[in-house]
């Protein structure tokens, strides 16, 4: 089974602060360290999996500017065997026009796939529509919030499928397909530097996005970045570490929780 | 008249309640609403849209991307195109609107929790919930979203006149995609939906390695220890103690949340408990919008301050 898998490199904002520039032009990233998508690379190991199974290979391919390559050189030294850039000077935020690109991209190259993984979402944009448009473009079976992949058969896949409140579905997809991949469905395996050193030499091959852009112009635009509307927010407990600490038991106390 | 077209979320013979948001959002926008919805005996409350469409397909066959392009296809055809289709933002909903959006070649704006009708904004969340992006289709002609869960039902209001009921037959679906069963998770070792105290810790604690100070912690507390997504998806802690959307619904008296920084899928999850204390590092925290009392600080810091006085 050969599996190309669709990565971003995004930045890791969960724990940082991020502000908004230039009146609500710019979302200042400057201080942010990047890495791969988390659910992309969930997507890398499900596949670097199978493929070790089933036999086949995995290439990533990654749309961003020229730094992105970190994220392929990390999928490889996951276990994909290729690393595909195509480099773009500025981000897309419409995924449609993320999607069109991938579609001319795979047409033009006319690279040899049973099944594309793509992450349900990117964590920077939380779209999570990118699979499902480039699915419905290629004319191809799609399916999002993949959580497990029970059987990977010579023509078809049977998948759980996430919905929520802990229920699952299970539903058989004819390949050639797209799947996007849920976070938690296997345990990335551990990286190390020297193999990411390791993966560097492997070549990876620098397309332009230049080359792929035909109908593939944002279909939304952005007005302005702002802050979410704030609530009225929390009483704050302050002071010194101790009485944090008895304010808190306090409450705990209070709400008859705690003796 | 311009219309907008829902596509209703039936699962398991249920009307999901997060239609009412899809519903309000229509009316907010001040949109006629026709709502597209699969065979079967379930109550939509039908004096909440204009028109209902009974589609002759089964929900399994109703939520499948595959056959949604067919269904909204023959809806096209007959009514002609609306001004937006509006999916719930769920697992389905989001899954059916990109498919919808990609075959129809539709701008797409996904987890829609706010508008501004006067400047045709839509505001979606990036960054975990931290900042907002005023989005709009760059050009005229339907557009599809999907809106997030709870930020419209209050505009979900009756109308006067029950909705006229139409039906749709005759669908061919292509197939590609079949539905086979319903899994239910297994059931874990505790249900922390009974539980009148969580100590719930979020993937700012670092590591796999803290859990057991909190579990320590916790048990020096008397509560029960939850976690969110990221910390169930690292398995620090098992899936029967995750709190959110796709893991458990809670209402405890008090929801301690240490290094949480509050994605809208875990506050869905918790915003009910009667006491809600947010401990985070980040003072910008969105977890701190929703809390009722707020820390900033080291949460591994406060936790072991707090066991070392538990320990008197």
């Amino acid at each position: 089974m050969n599996i190309l898998v669709f990565t971003k490199r995004v930045p890791a904002t969960q724990e940082e602060e991020i502000r908004v520039i230039d009146d609500g032009k710019k979302v200042d990233l400057s201080k942010v360290p990047f890495k791969l998508n988390d659910w992309d690379n969930y997507a890398v190991e499900e596949a670097v999996r199978i493929a070790e199974k089933a036999g086949g290979s995995v290439a990533a391919v990654s749309m961003g500017d020229a730094e992105s390559d970190e994220v392929l050189r990390r999928a490889i030294a996951m276990g994909a065997s290729d690393g595909f850039l195509i480099e773009a000077a500025t981000e897309r935020q419409d995924p449609n026009g993320r999607a069109t690109l991938a579609l001319n991209f795979l047409r033009k190259q006319a690279l040899p796939f049973d099944a594309i993984f793509t992450g349900v979402q990117a964590e920077d944009d939380q779209f999570g529509s990118m699979g499902g448009i480039l699915a419905a473009k290629l004319g191809l079976p799609f399916a999002s919030m993949v959580i497990g992949i029970d059987t990977f058969e010579k023509d078809h896949v049977i998948v759980r499928r996430e919905l929520e409140g802990g229920l699952q579905e299970r539903v058989k997809v004819s390949l050639p397909c797209v799947l996007a991949i849920q976070s938690g469905i296997n345990e990335p395996r551990y990286v190390s530097i020297m193999g990411i050193r390791k993966a560097s030499k492997v070549e990876r091959k620098v397309f332009k996005a230049a080359d792929f852009q035909e109908g593939a112009e944002n279909m939304i635009e952005v007005e302005r970045w702002t802050y979410p509307p704030t609530r009225g927010g929390a009483t704050m407990i302050q002071g010194d570490a101790d009485n944090i600490c008895k304010e808190l038991l306090g409450i705990l106390k209070e709400k008859g929780v705690f003796q | 008249m311009s219309h907008a077209l829902i596509i209703a979320e039936v699962r398991r013979g249920q009307f999901e309640e997060r239609n009412l948001d899809s519903i309000g959002f229509c009316s907010l926008l001040g949109k006629q609403a026709v709502l597209l919805a699969p065979a079967g005996e379930y109550a939509i409350g039908e004096k909440s849209v204009d028109t209902v469409v009974r589609v002759a397909a089964e929900e399994s066959l109703f939520l499948n991307p595959l056959n949604m392009i067919t269904i909204i296809g023959k809806e096209f055809e007959t009514r002609g195109k609306p001004d937006v289709i509006v999916f719930t933002s769920s697992s389905s909903g989001s899954e059916l609107a990109a498919y919808t959006a990609g075959h129809f070649n539709l701008p797409i704006i996904t987890d829609v929790s706010g508008l501004d009708k006067e400047r045709s904004i839509f505001y979606k969340s990036y960054y975990s919930d931290k900042i907002f992006g005023e989005f709009r289709p760059a050009a005229g002609g339907p557009f599809v979203v999907t809106v997030r869960s709870g930020s419209f039902k209050e505009h979900a209001v009756e109308k006067p006149a029950a909705a006229g009921v139409e039906t749709m037959e005759g669908l061919a679906f292509a197939g590609g995609r079949a539905f086979m069963e319903y899994v239910e998770e297994e059931k874990g070792e505790i249900d922390i939906t009974k539980a009148d105290f969580l100590l719930s810790v979020g993937r700012g604690i670092g590591s796999k390695d803290e859990i057991p100070a909190y579990e320590a912690l916790a048990e020096g507390l008397k509560a029960v220890i939850s976690g969110s997504r990221p910390v169930i998806d690292k398995q620090w802690l098992p899936k029967a103690r995750q709190v959110g959307t796709s893991g458990k619904t809670v209402k405890p008296k008090v929801y301690l949340a240490m290094a949480i920084s509050g994605a809208f899928q875990h506050i869905a999850g918790m915003k009910d408990s009667d006491c809600i204390i947010a401990v985070n590092k980040n003072a910008e925290a969105p977890i701190f919008q929703h809390a009722h009392y707020g820390i900033v600080g080291d949460a591994n810091k406060l936790r072991d301050k707090l066991r070392e006085i538990l320990k008197g």
